[in-house]
């Protein structure tokens, strides 16, 4: 029995009102998230399925491997390139991937004992899985050609059934597009190497928006709490330097972290990865030719829309502190924060942001932080409207932030808001009774 | 006798509390006033007002004959403010505490080790002003907060419950402190619901209820006025005769 007191003390102690609300808006954050991929995934899914091909041989033996892909239940659509310039036909078709079967293909495998040569255009526009899930259709029309090239051999002309024999039966020339550039490379390789960075970038980011607003958080709300704050605002000294030290202070110390996560970010690249490019073929020297890999200057503008985010993070938390109550209140506080960073974050890993409906994508454009998660994806794929809109925004918001900060700093709102969760709920004017 | 403190008319209307309500008193060179009432009567808010923590609705208050509201800066370079249960940086020592609000009250390093040492001397925390202000107990931290509110020997210094937390001895210790400091010249303004503590350490007091300041005089004037033995049987009738009129 005493147990059970105790038991229903410690549960009341730790549910409460703002714990039920954090759990219900972490479930409907889940859910929206969950429900927008789901949509995402469907129609990668579906765009999965579609192979564009250039037919230039039209052979009834070709004819033959698009009808064996329609079986498969791929749309194969077929198009006609006028020119020998196929990176430019595929951009001017507004096409992503698509294969090129040469004239004389079927003439080479059947009559001249010549392995057939097929050529693979696919561009790389973005570090999200997305980007890999999207190709999956060409890739498999890849296969699909090459198995149809490998029975053909065995079966009408060898009169073999072991597959096994033939190890390669068509040389795929794969031609990756970035931008304005392209590289005889894959796509799948590069974009396995690109998606390294695309994935250690938004951890940092994350850990340093969630490490600067707990910072400033537990600053403010301490020293509310602990009335260290009216002493200091009762000596001569300004409201905004105290605020500013305080910003100051709590930046430099996440730039510095910044710094160091940075430079551990490079060795890791560096490193792991690095080693393994520079160990395959000259994989290192065609990532560096497409791009692929950031430049002194991209690390300043990546630095550049970090710090701008920290920067957010931090006059937001200054506002968010200001509303603790207690230090339990101050605990919660972290949640907007927390759920703002989350949902780029998750998003831009799978999803390239550009792709979704216009509303999702205007939601999802919104959150200042989302600038930051997709900054490598702009800067390696020089998406630069995006970088330096998402950085004139960024500009915009912490303007706004820093305006309302200073707004309650320099009023009687320092002292007298905060959040309350109870009965009377809303915010209440604390120290008002007194 | 000058006055250090003219507080003229002072109302806080808060969205749907008046917490102050026309307040106005005088408090000279070398006085030490208490403004006393129960919790919730408007003693934090007249004091927050005072000390240019929140701006007022109404009035105005002088201090040393600067404005709270027009000259805030200045008002501030004249007071020093003691909060009620009031916490100091747990990170820095006592030591290190005083020096950085030495700091912050002048940038001459001289002046600067000349409060340090003020504030060494009164505290009486001997070597522990060396230790973390987090292993300090209330009472110590109380006597450091009180130290550096004292130090820079300001024209004006706001006291919100001075002794709170402390006991017996270390609180009448703090009575005597601020009692030699008053007769030295400088004034008080002391916020307590210790009725008694006031009667022995203030030189008038101003009964304050719901916001109102009902009644400002000396100690022993009140008690003769109300027939009262002590102060809290002033308060009683002051709040009881307000009630029913």
């Amino acid at each position: 029995m005493k147990f059970f007191n105790l038991f229903k003390k410690e549960v009341r102690e730790l549910l409460t009102i703002q714990t039920i609300m954090t759990m219900l808006i972490s479930l409907l954050a889940f859910y929206s998230i969950g429900n927008l991929m789901g949509g995402v995934v469907d129609d990668l899914e579906e765009k999965a399925t579609e192979i564009t091909i250039c037919d230039f041989d039209n052979t009834e033996f070709t004819q033959g491997i698009m009808d064996t892909m329609r079986a498969a239940k791929a749309t194969v659509k077929t198009v006609e390139l006028k020119s020998d310039d196929y990176v430019a036909e595929l951009k001017e078709l507004g096409l992503t991937e698509l294969i090129v079967i040469p004239e004389g293909f079927t003439d080479m495998i059947m009559n001249q004992n010549k392995l057939g040569e097929i050529q693979y255009f696919s561009t790389l526009d973005t570090l999200s899985t997305s980007g890999t899930i999207s190709k999956a259709g060409s890739l498999a029309g890849v296969e699909i050609i090459q198995d149809a090239v490998k029975k053909t051999l065995l079966l009408e002309k060898y009169n073999c059934a072991d597959e096994r024999l033939l190890e390669t039966s068509v040389i795929v020339n794969e031609t990756t597009i970035v931008g304005d550039k392209s590289a005889q490379a894959s796509a799948t390789e590069l974009s396995g190497y690109a998606t390294m960075q695309g994935i250690f970038v938004p951890i940092v980011i994350f850990i340093l928006i969630l490490y600067a607003s707990q910072m400033i958080i537990s600053a403010i709300s301490t020293e509310k709490i602990d009335k260290t704050l009216e002493t200091l605002l009762s000596a001569p000294v300004s409201r905004i330097s105290v605020l500013s030290a305080k910003m100051l202070a709590a930046a430099v110390v996440a730039a510095l972290n910044a710094i160091v996560y940075m430079f551990g970010f490079r060795y890791f690249m560096d490193g792991m990865v690095g080693g393994t490019v520079e160990g395959s073929s000259d994989l290192g020297a065609i990532i560096a030719e497409l791009g692929l890999k950031l430049q002194s200057t991209d690390y300043i503008f990546l630095g550049i829309q970090m710090f701008l985010t920290i920067l957010i993070a931090l006059s937001a938390s200054l506002i968010l502190g200001a509303l603790a109550k207690d230090v339990k209140s101050a605990q919660s506080l972290i949640m907007p924060i927390m759920f703002l960073a989350m949902i780029p974050y998750m998003l831009t890993m799978f999803v390239d942001i550009a792709t979704l409906s216009p509303v999702v994508r205007t939601v999802i454009y919104a959150i200042p932080f989302t600038h930051t998660f997709t900054a490598i994806d702009n800067i390696i794929f020089a998406k630069d409207a995006l970088f330096w809109g998402g950085v004139a925004y960024q500009l915009v918001v912490l303007c706004l932030c820093m305006y309302f900060a200073v707004r309650i700093f320099t009023s009687d709102k320092i002292f007298t808001i905060s959040l309350s969760f109870g009965k009377k709920g809303k915010k209440r004017n604390a120290g008002a009774a007194e | 006798m000058i006055n250090v403190l003219e507080v003229r008319q002072l109302s806080k209307k808060y969205t749907k509390v008046l917490a102050a309500d026309k307040v106005s008193f005088d408090v000279k060179k070398g006085e030490i006033f208490a403004l006393i009432g129960p919790n919730g009567a408007g003693k934090t808010t007249t004091i927050r007002m005072i000390a240019t923590l929140i701006t007022p609705t109404e009035g105005d208050a002088l201090v040393n004959g600067f404005s709270i509201i027009k000259d805030s800066a200045k008002v501030r370079e004249n007071i020093t403010y003691l909060p009620d249960e009031a916490g100091a940086y747990k990170t820095m020592t006592g030591k290190g505490y005083l020096e950085f609000m030495a700091g912050i009250f002048t940038t001459d390093a001289i002046i600067a080790k000349e409060y340090i040492a003020f504030a060494t001397e009164i505290c009486g925390l001997g070597d522990r002003l060396k230790d973390k202000i987090s292993s300090y107990s209330r009472g110590m931290i109380r006597k450091l907060l009180l130290s550096r509110a004292v130090m820079t020997k300001p024209a004006l210094a706001i006291l919100d419950e001075p002794t709170s937390g402390l006991d017996i001895i270390n609180a009448l210790e703090i009575r005597k402190m601020i009692k030699t400091l008053a007769s030295q010249g400088m004034s008080f303004l002391i916020s307590s619901h210790n009725m008694l503590e006031i009667e022995y350490v203030s030189d008038r007091v101003g009964i304050i209820s719901k916001g109102k300041l009902l009644i400002v005089g000396n100690t022993q004037e009140l008690k003769e006025k109300y027939n009262a033995v002590n102060l809290e049987e002033v308060f009683e009738r002051v709040v009881t005769d307000h009630e029913v009129l």
